[in-house]
């Protein structure tokens, strides 16, 4: 393993566990108000939103303009699935096996 | 502890947040081979930080080598619904040993606070607030029940699914990088109840690659922000009126 990203991991080991004991040693029968658990929702929708995008449609920080269109279809096929069958994992297997043949139709 | 009724019951109740992590720690693992990460270091990442959307959102960075604090500061705002989880459990478990405490800690994550915090809430109403302090132990082996057994189930289905990936001949690139996209965009689909929250989730979507070639390492984090800020804004704008 290359000690840079095992450093990083440490990192985000210590962050992640620095938020979740804190609040045990030092928090204990406070409340959050709950305008604050209303925008770390939205935080987090909205930071997974974008990491999504970037996921699918960068590549070496470029634009991936081929493969763009392929992408959002699968990814709509994925949510439309989803929202249908009221299950996250077909909805992510269906668009797996959409782009997978999008992929291999495009490829010849 | 592992004997206890409490722990017990606790094991019992995880069955359905081991089924949500199965398909989700397989994905991860899965897609951290399509990145070019090592099945020690997503391995370890499963183990040491426990946390899926963070974890999720520095497989690429962390492939691509983007700078240290861009990670690490995805992963607070990621994880920063640890703090109101952790507080909010920290009343049921306040005569526990400290150094029980320390390391049960490290389990806490959405999955494994919904389940105990609804359980003992529920005790709550039956028994009164004394229950609180005095089920401490019993709150704490529910608790590490429902906790470390979802962390195992994690940390394996992420192993299991570097490996998975492993054996996938080539051709399968396209499915690899795309399976995490989309379970999480699957999951957020599945969540979103509010017209607003929809809202931000595409506005974010959207801005993601302008701001992303704006700044490659801090654009579509600065953008998610202002985009979950101003829709906080109008949302409590829209409670006070």
């Amino acid at each position: 393993m290359a000690p840079d990203r095992l450093t990083i991991v440490a990192g985000m080991a210590l962050v992640s566990y620095a938020l979740r004991v804190v609040p045990q040693l030092l928090l204990t029968g406070w409340s959050f108000p709950a305008s604050w658990d209303r925008y770390l929702r939205l935080l987090a929708y909205a930071l997974v939103a974008g990491i999504v995008s970037v996921a699918l449609y960068l590549t070496a920080g470029n634009f991936d303009a081929a493969a763009a269109p392929r992408r959002t279809l699968a990814l709509a096929i994925a949510v439309l699935v989803t929202v249908k069958t009221r299950s996250a994992v077909t909805g992510m297997l269906t668009g797996t096996v959409a782009v997978l043949l999008l992929s291999w139709y495009a490829s010849g | 502890m592992f004997l206890s009724p409490s722990f017990r019951q606790g094991v019992k109740a995880a069955v359905p947040v081991w089924i949500a992590f199965i398909p989700s720690s397989f994905a991860l693992g899965m897609a951290a081979k399509g990145y070019g990460l090592t099945w020690e270091e997503i391995v370890l990442m499963s183990a040491l930080v426990y946390a899926g959307p963070a974890q999720y959102a520095v497989v690429e960075p962390l492939a691509a080598g983007k700078p240290a604090l861009q990670i690490l500061i995805a992963t607070v705002l990621m994880n920063l619904r640890f703090l109101p989880m952790s507080a909010a459990m920290a009343p049921y478990f306040r005569r526990v040993k400290r150094t029980r405490l320390l390391w049960a800690s490290h389990f806490i994550s959405a999955s494994s606070f919904v389940v105990p915090y609804i359980r003992f809430q529920s005790e709550e109403k039956n028994g009164g607030k004394a229950d609180r302090a005095e089920n401490s132990e019993a709150h704490l082996d529910f608790f590490l029940g429902v906790g470390a057994t979802a962390y195992c189930v994690w940390v394996a289905g992420t192993a299991l699914g570097y490996w998975a990936a492993l054996k996938m001949p080539s051709g399968y690139e396209e499915g690899l990088r795309f399976i995490l996209p989309a379970y999480f965009a699957s999951v957020i689909a599945m969540d979103l109840r509010e017209w607003l929250a929809a809202g931000v989730c595409a506005v974010a979507f959207l801005l993601a690659i302008p701001a992303a070639m704006w700044n490659q390492d801090w654009g579509w984090m600065i953008a998610a922000i202002a985009v979950a800020t101003i829709g906080w804004r109008i949302e409590e704008w829209r409670r006070t009126d």
